[in-house]
């Protein structure tokens, strides 16, 4: 299948943009949106987005299979991981989960459309509308692509002109799903544009934050630094800093019964996107007391890796992320030999998954790609004194505990600064309605119209 | 208890004295030359193994958990490599506390732990021997020498500070030739003025000059000479001698620029440019030059025929074919006391038997608060 020359992303890699392609491309998009997207109902969105996302889920989809054929190579994903990762966030794309959005973000569904009022809005004589960004322009980090994907929806929603710029070599499937909503409906299609280059490149992003009325921007701390520093001040700047996320698991999850499962879910969190996410796991915090010690639920862990690398393989990597997965491991070969304390398991002849048991409960970075450090915790308190410094960091914690339990656990998340708690087995699955880091992605963009009657 | 590594250590001596004999011989290189050179190789390194699994504790629950021992080695390349992190945790070494009279530390970024190489006066004399035979063979002596480090009592720790003064006396120079000192935050820097004076007195004496440093050191005192516009054309037959990363401690340079620059304001052309590839966990090291420079004109680093390097692969830990890139690992017999066995976080291309530096596998070592991955 030949994609034809829609986007700048379709361009052959000799083509090198200029500032004047991207000024023109802006304009393009904004002159296209005022004749037709400014003009569509919300409800149209909606069904314009559940529509390709239906045809997403479709085995026979030419989109989907093209991303299953080449994105191996284009990603570095395997074939499965990438159905996976692509069936569990189309599913979350139905009317009734962007209902909820709307109402939950802006107070009414059709509060893009015109000045509305819900109950409680009624009784204070009041109205309102929200209206998205003219233009919004998207500044999309590199690891994984769904957090793109989900940033153009919104756009769609909010009927804005987009600008997508993905990191190099990560254009691949935002590239296919700007494509399948071209596919869908052409004059959508052409109020979106999507192009990549290597970030730093000022004069062309200058260009593109000169046209913009609205940047959201993904990446390390120094990246958004440097994107603050060149956005005018009359430009909205939403930056999503890079997060990390840990599971843990209660006793009460660990009965000779659960552990099994609760163990296929902890697995789930690492193989979800080669651990490579803001929300997926470094560590995971099992508690003293249960039936099964921290130790065991590695071992077992190690088991479910194993079997999960049969169905649901890594893929390869750089020779340099290789190298510094087998020289971690050789550090932790050296204490393995050495105490009791540290015990390790791991893929043979390859560095496809890795697990490391450590008795001592302080937080550790892990090199991802399916590198997981299991440890053991007295209980959440020590596990957070443990993370104490990536305090304000966190994005999800993935629990395995009873309900009870569970609401206990959360309360002492929420009081520590965690801004999602989620089932483990769920981490990278955030439902439409997520609050991104705990900032509302959808009313984050728009601007509000109050009318006091 | 070391005995036997003390006898095995004037074994190595001798077996250096005789490789370094043989370097300039017209036989190197011969099929028949270098099959009883491999087997020579092997049959030292099993034994070293042997000595070293029974005297080195550490070592030997390293081997242990691998499922390794002596008895199921049988050429060099089983022997199990420790991974330099092993020096950082662990006492990697067979000397006994009180035989340890010396200890070099790995010059990491700020932060980390530093390798430990635990020395005495006999393990360093079979450094000095290994090293000596090795550089003699790549640089001619000469008593003109300016090294741009501090100086041992200044970096009592460094291996490269040392290696730098055993080369000095060896070459019979003056002691006042470390041009380096000690800033206020104990990173090392350099005595501007006398550098300069150093360079001068090499200029208008017409004697040709060897310059030792880090390449960090070398970017400080080129940039010092960009400053003051300053350019030098340092006497024919003068040599520079590179070593090292730059941890941060200057801005970072590509080689060939920093080789380029080098050119430009000492005047040193690039066949006079040597560059050294060493550790503190190691006895020997590389260069890339020297008359066994590949044909396609690329510089190669090449250990001396008592080490051995491997690139393997660091998906299976298999040696990967030429012209693939992998973690290099070491096999140095000159490494008596601690291990012969050593598995560097480097990651290096495989070319003919040498190799290509790449760069270092990034945050291996597990530590504090960095988000670089998240």
């Amino acid at each position: 299948m030949n994609l034809p020359n829609y986007f700048l992303a379709d361009l052959p890699p000799e083509a090198a943009l200029t500032a004047a392609m991207v000024t023109d491309a802006c304009q393009t998009l904004k002159r296209n949106r005022e004749s037709y997207l400014a003009n569509q109902s919300t409800q149209s969105r909606v069904e314009i987005l559940c529509g390709v996302a239906e045809n997403w889920l479709q085995a026979d989809y030419p989109f989907r299979k093209m991303v299953l054929e080449q994105g191996p190579a284009a990603t570095g994903f395997s074939r499965a991981t990438l159905a996976n990762g692509l069936d569990n966030f189309f599913r979350q794309f139905t009317l009734e989960n962007f209902n909820a959005l709307l109402v939950q973000e802006l107070g009414h569904a059709r509060r893009l459309d015109e000045i509305v009022a819900n109950s409680a809005e009624e009784k204070i004589s009041r109205g309102a509308m929200a209206r998205g960004p003219e233009f919004l322009a998207h500044i999309a980090a590199g690891n994984l692509p769904n957090p793109t994907l989900m940033s153009i929806a919104l756009g769609v929603l909010t009927r804005s002109a987009q600008f997508v710029k993905c990191a190099s070599g990560a254009s691949f499937i935002p590239r296919l799903f700007a494509h399948s909503l071209y596919d869908a409906e052409p004059k959508l299609g052409a109020c979106l544009e999507i192009a990549e280059w290597r970030g730093g490149r000022g004069d062309i992003e200058k260009a593109l934050f000169e046209e913009a009325d609205c940047v959201t921007a993904t990446g390390s701390d120094e990246t958004l630094a440097a994107i603050r520093h060149h956005v005018p001040e009359r430009t909205r700047l939403l930056g999503y800093g890079h997060r990390l996320s840990f599971g843990y698991v209660a006793g009460d999850a660990l009965s000779s019964f659960q552990a099994r499962k609760t163990v296929v879910r902890a697995a789930s969190d690492i193989v979800a996107w080669n651990q490579l996410g803001c929300l997926s796991p470094h560590v995971i915090y099992v508690e003293h007391g249960g039936a099964v010690a921290a130790e065991q639920f590695a071992e077992m862990l190690a088991e479910e890796l194993a079997r999960r690398e049969e169905t649901e393989p890594r893929g390869e990597v750089t020779t340099e992320t290789a190298a510094t997965i087998a020289s971690r491991r050789g550090f932790y070969e050296v204490r393995a030999a050495h105490s009791p304390d540290t015990r390790f398991w791991h893929s043979e002849n390859s560095t496809a998954w890795t697990v490391v048991y450590e008795a001592d409960a302080r937080f550790q970075l892990s090199c991802l790609n399916r590198f997981i450090y299991v440890k053991g915790a007295s209980d959440l308190k020590a596990v957070l004194a443990g993370a104490d410094a990536f305090r304000g960091k966190v994005s999800t914690v993935g629990i395995a505990a009873g309900e009870e339990k569970s609401r206990a656990l959360a309360a002492q998340l929420a009081a520590w600064g965690v801004t999602r708690i989620c089932p483990l087995g769920q981490m990278q699955n955030p439902p439409l309605t997520w609050r991104h880091d705990g900032r509302p992605a959808l009313g984050d963009l728009v601007t509000w119209v109050d009318w006091e009657r | 208890m070391w005995s036997h590594l003390s006898i095995f250590a004037t074994r190595v001596a001798d077996y250096i004295a005789i490789c370094a004999g043989d370097l300039s011989s017209e036989h190197r290189g011969h099929p028949e030359f270098q099959s009883h050179a491999d087997i020579e190789f092997n049959g030292l390194a099993l034994m070293l193994f042997t000595l070293q699994f029974d005297h080195n504790r550490a070592y030997r629950k390293l081997c242990e958990a691998r499922k390794i021992t002596p008895e199921n080695v049988t050429h060099w390349s089983q022997i199990p490599a420790a991974p330099t992190a092993a020096f950082k945790e662990l006492e990697l070494t067979s000397f006994p506390a009180d035989k340890r009279t010396q200890v070099f530390h790995s010059s990491g970024t700020t932060g980390q732990t530093p390798s430990r190489h635990f020395h005495s006066n006999e393990s360093l004399a079979i450094y000095e021997a290994s090293l000596l035979a090795w550089f003699r063979f790549h640089v001619p002596p000469q008593k003109n020498l300016a090294i741009l480090t501090p100086p041992s009592s200044a970096a009592p720790n460094s291996s490269l500070v040392h290696m730098f003064e055993v080369i000095r006396r060896d070459f019979a120079a003056s002691a006042n030739t470390f041009l380096g000192i000690l800033a206020a935050d104990h990173s090392w820097t350099l005595n501007f003025e006398s550098a300069r004076a150093a360079l001068n007195d090499a200029v208008q004496s017409g004697q040709p000059m060897l310059i030792f440093g880090t390449a960090f050191s070398f970017v400080q005192l080129l940039d010092y000479l960009a400053e003051k516009n300053l350019r030098g054309q340092l006497p024919p037959g003068s040599r520079v001698m590179e070593t090292g990363g730059y941890k941060n401690r200057s801005r970072a340079l590509p080689k060939s620029e920093l080789h380029a620059l080098i050119t430009d304001r000492l005047g040193v052309p690039a066949s006079h440019i040597l560059c050294e590839y060493g550790m503190s966990e190691l006895s020997s090291q590389a260069y890339d030059l020297g008359n066994r420079q590949s044909t396609s004109g690329n510089r190669h680093f090449h250990f001396p025929p008592w080490a051995r390097a491997q690139i393997v692969s660091p998906e299976t830990g298999r040696e990967v074919r030429d012209g693939e890139t992998g973690l290099l690992r070491i096999f140095d017999l000159a490494n008596v006391f601690s291990v012969l066995a050593v598995q560097t976080e480097d990651l290096a291309i495989r070319r003919g038997d040498g190799f290509e530096l790449v760069g270092r596998a990034e945050q291996s070592e597990p530590r504090g608060c960095s988000l670089m991955t998240a």
